[in-house]
């Protein structure tokens, strides 16, 4: 004991000291930083330059303010209005509809819309009706010519009195828009900001003038033509990122059948921040990337035929909405409120450039690959094929007074079942065991590792990951993280509420559990933290998220408001978290948690089947191919199998299958009432056809990137790697070819790269 | 040049095909499918139907408000393009193939084309119905039918038309609800009768109104007469299918030649809005929605699929806006006419749906070990399909394999296929267990005889007997003994409660409780056949719940209102008498329970029968019982229970009202509070 006391004593010291330096250090890395800072202010925001004829005059008023090796960067003051121009064809992009172009059959206000390089939505009271535009209101504009670009600082008077500066800078072959957080300034009381439209216009053609097509980030990807769509159109594709607001609207079903069934399901997700735009006939285009402010921000495509005759695609920033405030429990008394604070974050969108034989989508595609591994929002994983099996493992029924189990598949029928599929050639899976925990699938939140007993407990878990793991599959656990289920929490102090403060309900027409709350992003933060740390020590290295990932919204909390950026950081915290701890894949994840996955889940590899989508693409396939696995939705629902199969084979998805032990007929009195076919007897060799046919392919294309896509006259599909390899794809009822190679009706083809 | 032109133009039609139909063919649809189970619940299953294709346009020639569709055999396209005054005659590729009737057709509604090609055009505002030959020649029109029969008063509005094999004109005309009017092409026109007419509904409320209003309210009232067919449509034997708006469980109909309808469905599975129905390829029918659904039945009016729905605006293929027309071709394609987009949107069967089809057919000739294949198939992609476990079911029965056919009907809930299936394996069991059965039975009636005469000879049961009387002595014992007596002389046993200190609370409560215990059983493990609970469902704490307070209500009730009228009756002498006038259940329940373990269909009626007698035993000891421990007469005791039941409904209305008051007590607080929430922010 004595000997020990100096000891002690020693370490105190040397503890102190080092904080001492480090403290010192600290302080100084500040002060440096600050003046940098500083530095950096004055360079490029008060540029002294007088805003006139300072740069070479063009054409239409337009000043050129900056040149890379391809491009050349214009700017008209007046409409803060930009124009790119191709050095080498001519071929331009406009923001802003000119005069030549103008049909002349819109209205004002329209007019004023096409014809502004920025266009505010603005909320007057409770009303967000008002359209702010460099043309119908009053504006003071002021420009710095920076490096590359300009600094433009705009001052709307008139009813509104806003401030924002915008930066535009032409960096190599991309247009980077930037509108600073702390230059958006809302002067006068009552009068908001509801939402900033960039470049409205860029790119724009009218009616069928040019071919080319825009690209909507609709599942896996889409594109709609600019063809002329005879006013067939009455909206456009109009998306928030990363999905609606449950903070902020409520659910309600699209349309229910004898007021109960709801009949139109879900359209897709918006995970990707990108929309894009190609002249074909000019060899011009771009991808629009929205870098930041993307948490709340919609991507608009809109064809012609919508309210006037031009083709365009822009990202819309929502900085302020209205809400409905009710004032009892049954919502029969509400007032619209107005969000207190405004959204912060700096509004950024990136347009890549796209010339020659990069203006189609493959060139979007490869462009958006590059600047996400530049960036590092996107990693390189291992993309070794493996088949998806995954496993229900218990469920819950109500019995007597509470609920029973209902087993699907123990750890031990799981083991065997992956046995004998490997005794039919599927060597390795990744395989998702769901309904792990205690209480079974709805048993949610988790917070620690307890698995339930039926299907084998902890021991039994851990035997089937750690015997799987040695033959080279792979087992991770799901957690939803995201939902709180009412029956079997508590809901007190750790469900969300929205911001008008009601806490947030999700109904569910399940048949024993009905109600399910979501839970606060910090609660969900530690619990996942508690949990991957117990799965951890377990020796379970491995967990499949999924709620968290597909989900962010705004929230009160004791009466302070968090916005859909405070849920996003938490949320990316969480999962780069559950990363150090265990190895994460992610069900349909939104783009800011790319990088922390393993693999992605639940590809969407279909669009929403909106009517003005011309043809569906495997865009985000094509930016993921070669970088990261992705996984199909599962093949048991599909409705139309040999489609399915042929999309897999084109976009280099993995195949996922969800499969019980049991009869999915034991189901039918639970919430997984809906999964009506699971059973392994049933998939047995459907699993084994997929993974042989899909492994072969996978081997021969072995780690390559897509670097085209293309769908030829005859109706082919032709993919080509960045290694030769190239798939031909056949999706018509009769047998075509390609030169001298042949591809059967409903059936595809891998030649061998050079 | 001419011919070049029409070549590219061709091609550009093709290319532009190629496009639409690989754009929605492998696309995720935008709605679910429902089917039906054996419970009558609705249920997910596979997409039925995928959204194949939409032809938005026949070559150069749009349609406007286009109100009804028709394919002929050769799979051409007959559209009544109201809005344009034609036909337009098109193919399923888009392409235009001619128009018909521009010049003559005023508001063509209703379009049918015979099998040699003749189409009957159904004009509202002409009043007329025209023919037109298969080269688009009219061949003839028919105006108002000049029978008397017809009626003098009635328009003649035609807006819908079908022709049978005859030439028998059968038209839906607007505003005439004395049905379908007939029409022979005889004679120019001869008006045959009105066909398949609709009954005006009547129920109770209106029969009470009727009685009880003046002349002048009753004009006031909305008119009760029939509704009108919104549309027909007729299959290959000739029987013609009409659906009518609000018609409730006859909105779908099918008149045989009689014009008798042999559907009769109650599933409560019927459109809101039917707006147009066409007959399938297998026995089998499709009704459209206005609103975008589409259902298709079975023969027996069952409903196997319903999908589609409206658009939200979000504008997704497969979703319609304003449904006005039906149609099928041969290859189960579903077309439906959309009159507010003026497209026809194409929807195509999936693997699921093509087997299903096929298992109908086989089943529908016979062929029940072929059907079984296609229906294991669809059972693998869905197990919980109870429409292909109810057929599996069928032809396991008809292939005499009785156990399975019994494990089907009872998965898909089929209690007539259940019953068929298993009296024959009842059968069985006794014709191979008659004699074992009856050897028991004597076997067991020697052995008491045998006792009887040894314990006559040599007092074997000496001890036993021994036993049961001091058993007797024990109160314990004696009371339940006591219970039971009340069920054989209730007037006796009924005084003794009340003058004799029979009564108790915990002997009563043992009775309730066993009471308790014995319903929960047979509500939850009773024979399928008697079963009135879903399987695997479980209620018993409000089934507990019930039954408490049902005795604790009607012991106050009565005890208060007996206490008023000069009973004598204490609350727990109450209790009591009410408790053991439960023992008829008590006794004869397990009797029942056995029974509906061993009967089927047939028989059924015997455990009714037996329960109907228990109920009414309870009643008439329960009665007595309330008269003797009240010492009440007959007249009383009908009064005292006339008055409780008063009271019953009194207190029941006391607690709905104080629940309101309250509602709106927490109401007000809630928008106190809400209030409070908005104004300060928290």
């Amino acid at each position: 004991m004595d000997t020990k006391k100096p000891n002690r004593l020693l370490i105190v010291i040397i503890i102190a000291a080092v904080l001492l330096i480090a403290g010192v250090a600290a302080a100084i890395v500040i002060i440096m930083g600050a003046e940098t800072d500083v530095v950096k202010g004055t360079h490029s925001h008060s540029a002294p330059e007088p805003v006139t004829g300072a740069k070479v005059e063009a054409k239409d008023g337009f000043v050129q303010v900056a040149e890379s090796d391809t491009y050349r960067l214009y700017y008209y003051e007046p409409q803060f209005s930009i124009r790119l121009e191709n050095k080498k064809t001519g071929a331009v992009l406009d923001s802003t509809v000119s005069d030549e172009k103008d049909d002349g059959k819109n209205n004002a206000s329209w007019t004023a819309y096409m014809k502004s390089g920025i266009v505010i939505n603005a909320i007057i009271g409770t009303l967000n009706t008002y359209q702010v535009d460099m043309n119908t209101v009053k504006n003071e504009i002021s420009t710095w010519y920076i490096d590359n670009g300009i600094y433009a600082k705009i001052h709307f008077k008139g009813n509104y009195y806003f401030e924002l500066g915008v930066e535009v800078k032409l960096e190599g072959d991309d247009l980077i828009v930037r509108i600073p957080d702390e230059s958006i300034k809302e002067n006068k009381e009552n009068t908001y900001i509801s939402t900033v439209s960039l470049f409205p216009f860029l790119g724009y053609t009218y009616l069928d003038e040019q071919n080319g097509y825009m690209l909507v980030p609709d599942g896996n990807g889409a594109l709609i033509y600019l063809d002329n769509k005879e006013g067939r159109y009455t909206t456009g594709f109009s998306g928030l990122i990363y999905g609606i607001d449950d903070g902020m609207t409520n659910h309600t079903s699209v349309s229910t059948i004898w007021e109960h069934y709801e009949t139109v399901t879900e359209a897709n997700k918006v995970i990707a921040p990108v929309f894009g735009m190609t002249h074909l006939d000019d060899k011009l285009g771009y991808l629009g990337i929205v870098e930041s402010g993307d948490e709340r921000c919609s991507v608009e495509v809109v064809p012609n035929g919508v309210m006037v005759d031009y083709n365009r695609c822009f990202a819309k920033f929502l900085l302020r909405d209205v809400y409905v405030q009710p004032l009892n429990q049954s919502n029969s008394g509400t007032v619209p409120a107005v969000e207190k604070d405004r959204q912060h974050s700096d509004l950024t969108v990136r347009y890549c450039l796209l010339s020659d034989d990069a203006a189609n989508y493959s060139g979007m595609a490869n462009a958006y690959r590059r600047y996400l591994l530049d960036s590092g929002k996107l990693v390189q994983r291992d993309t070794g094929y493996r088949t998806r099996v995954d496993f229900l493992g218990t469920e819950r029924e109500a019995f007597l007074m509470g609920t029973t189990a209902v087993t699907m598949t123990t750890t031990g029928q799981a083991s065997d079942i992956l046995a004998e599929l490997r005794g039919l050639g599927v060597n390795n899976v990744l395989s998702v065991f769901k309904g792990w925990q205690n209480g079974g699938l709805y048993d949610v939140p988790v917070s620690s590792f307890g698995a339930d007993g039926s299907i084998g407990g902890n021991s039994g878990i851990k035997n089937f990951v750690k015997t799987q793991a040695d033959l080279g599959s792979k087992v991770y656990l799901y957690d939803d993280a995201l939902m709180v289920n009412a029956d079997t929490h508590s809901t007190t102090y750790n469900v969300m509420k929205m911001v008008n403060k009601r806490t947030f309900k999700n109904e569910t027409h399940g048949q024993v559990y009905d109600m399910f709350y979501y839970l606060m992003p910090g609660r969900s933060l530690t619990d996942l933290a508690h949990l991957t740390k117990d799965l951890n020590g377990a020796g379970i290295g491995n967990i499949a998220l999924s709620g968290i990932t597909e989900t962010l919204f705004s929230y009160s909390s004791k009466g302070n408001f968090y916005s859909r950026t405070d849920t996003m950081d938490i949320y990316e915290d969480a999962v780069s978290a559950a990363g150090e701890m265990c190895g994460v894949v992610t069900e349909t994840p939104n783009a800011f948690l790319w990088k922390y996955s393993e693999a992605m889940l639940d590809m969407p590899l279909s669009s929403s089947d909106y009517l003005y989508l011309d043809r569906e693409i495997p865009f985000l396939s094509m930016v993921f191919k070669g970088i990261v696995p992705t996984y199909s939705e599962y093949v048991n629902f599909e409705a139309n199998k040999q489609e399915n199969f042929l999309r897999m084979v084109e976009a280099g998805v993995y195949p996922s299958f969800y499969i019980t032990a049991e009869d999915s007929s034991k189901l039918i009195y639970t919430n997984s009432s809906d999964l009506y076919s699971l059973e392994y007897a049933s998939y047995r060799d459907t699993i084994a056809e997929y993974d042989s046919a899909l492994r072969a392919v996978a081997e021969k294309v072995g780690t390559a990137c897509i670097t085209k896509h293309e769908i030829l006259d005859s109706g082919l599909v032709k993919v080509t790697y960045d290694n030769g390899v190239t798939i031909y794809v056949n999706y018509t009822g009769s047998a075509q070819s390609d030169g001298d190679l042949t591809v059967d009706a409903l059936s595809y083809t891998v030649k061998a790269g050079e | 040049m001419q011919k070049l032109k029409r070549l590219a133009a061709a091609l550009l039609t093709a290319v532009l095909i190629c496009i639409t139909l690989s754009v929605s063919a492998y696309a995720d649809t935008p709605y679910v499918t429902y089917t039906i189970n054996g419970y009558g619940q609705i249920r997910q299953t596979q997409t039925a139907y995928l959204a194949h294709a939409t032809i938005t346009k026949f070559g150069e020639a749009s349609l406007a408000s286009p109100s009804d569709i028709c394919l002929a055999d050769d799979g051409l396209i007959y559209i009544a393009d109201s809005g344009n005054k034609r036909i337009v005659v098109g193919n399923a590729e888009g392409e235009l193939v001619r128009t018909v009737g521009e010049g003559t057709l005023k508001n063509p509604r209703g379009v049918f084309v015979t099998a040699d090609g003749s189409i009957y055009v159904a004009d509202r505002d002409a009043g007329k119905i025209f023919i037109f030959g298969s080269d688009g020649q009219l061949t003839g029109e028919y105006g108002k039918p000049a029978s008397p029969l017809y009626g003098d008063e009635v328009s003649f509005l035609p807006i819908k038309i079908v022709v049978n094999n005859a030439g028998i004109m059968f038209a839906v005309c607007e505003s005439n609800t004395n049905g379908i009017v007939e029409i022979s092409p005889t004679d120019g026109g001869t008006f045959l009768g009105y066909f398949g007419t609709n009954y005006a509904a009547t129920n109770l409320t209106t029969i009470i109104y009727r009685m009880i209003l003046t002349d002048e309210q009753r004009a006031k009232m909305v008119s009760n007469i029939p509704a009108t067919p919104t549309n027909l449509t007729i299959d290959e034997k000739g029987l013609i299918y009409t659906v009518t708006r609000g018609n409730r469980n006859d909105t779908l109909k099918r008149l045989n030649i009689a014009g008798t309808n042999m559907i009769h469905n109650t599933d409560g599975t019927y459109a809101d809005t039917p707006t147009s129905v066409a007959a399938g390829n297998h026995d089998n029918v499709y009704v459209a929605d206005q609103q975008g659904y589409i259902f298709e039945y079975n023969n027996e009016g069952e409903m196997i699929f319903v999908f589609g729905g409206p658009d939200d605006g979000t504008q997704r293929v497969g979703l319609s806006t304003m449904v006005s027309g039906i149609a099928v071709d041969s290859n189960d394609r579903i077309y439906v006419l959309d009159s507010d987009k003026a497209q026809v949107q194409v929807y195509q069967p999936t693997e699921f749906t093509n087997l299903l089809h096929s298992a109908l057919y086989l089943y529908s000739k016979g062929r029940y070990t072929e059907a079984k294949e296609p229906l294991t198939s669809i059972l693998k992609m869905n197990s919980m399909f109870d429409y292909a476990n109810k057929a599996m079911g069928r032809c396991y029965f008809r292939e005499e394999n009785y156990g399975e056919a019994m494990r089907y009907a009872r998965l898909a809930k089929d209690y007539s296929g259940y019953s068929d299936a298993y009296w024959e394996i009842r059968n069985v069991w006794l014709k191979n267990n008659i004699i074992t059965v009856i050897l028991v039975i004597a076997a067991i009636f020697v052995v008491i005889k045998i006792i009887k005469v040894l314990d006559k000879k040599k007092q074997i049961l000496g001890r036993p007997r021994a036993f049961a009387g001091k058993l007797r002595e024990n109160r314990f014992a004696d009371n339940f003994c006591y219970a039971f007596r009340f069920m054989k002389k209730p007037a006796d046993t009924a005084y003794g409660i009340a003058a004799e200190g029979r009564e108790g609370w915990l002997m009563p409560s043992l009775m309730l409780l066993i009471f308790m215990i014995e319903f929960i059983i047979s509500k939850y493990t009773c024979g399928f056949l008697m079963k009135t609970v879903m399987d695997g469902r479980y209620e018993i704490l409000s089934d507990i719940g019930a039954i408490i307070a049902v005795v604790a209500a009607v012991t106050a009730c009565t005890y208060l209102v007996c206490t008023i009228n000069e009973g004598e009756g204490t609350v727990k002498k109450i209790y009591t008498a009410i408790c053991y006038s439960l023992t008829p259940y008590i006794i004869f329940m397990p009797l029942n329970y056995v029974l509906s373990h061993v009967l089927t269909n047939n028989e059924i009626f015997l455990t009714t029968m037996l329960s109907v007698l228990t109920y009414g035993w309870i009643a008439v000891i329960a009665f007595v019982g309330l008269k003797e421990v009240n010492n009440f007469t007959v007249g009383q005791t009908v009064k005292v229970i006339l008055l409780t039941l008063f009271a019953a409904l009194i207190l029941a209305l006391l607690i709905f009202i104080i629940y309101v008051l309250w509602a709106q007590v927490f109401g007000f607080i809630g928008a106190l509070v809400g209030e409070g929430v908005y104004r300060l922010g928290y």
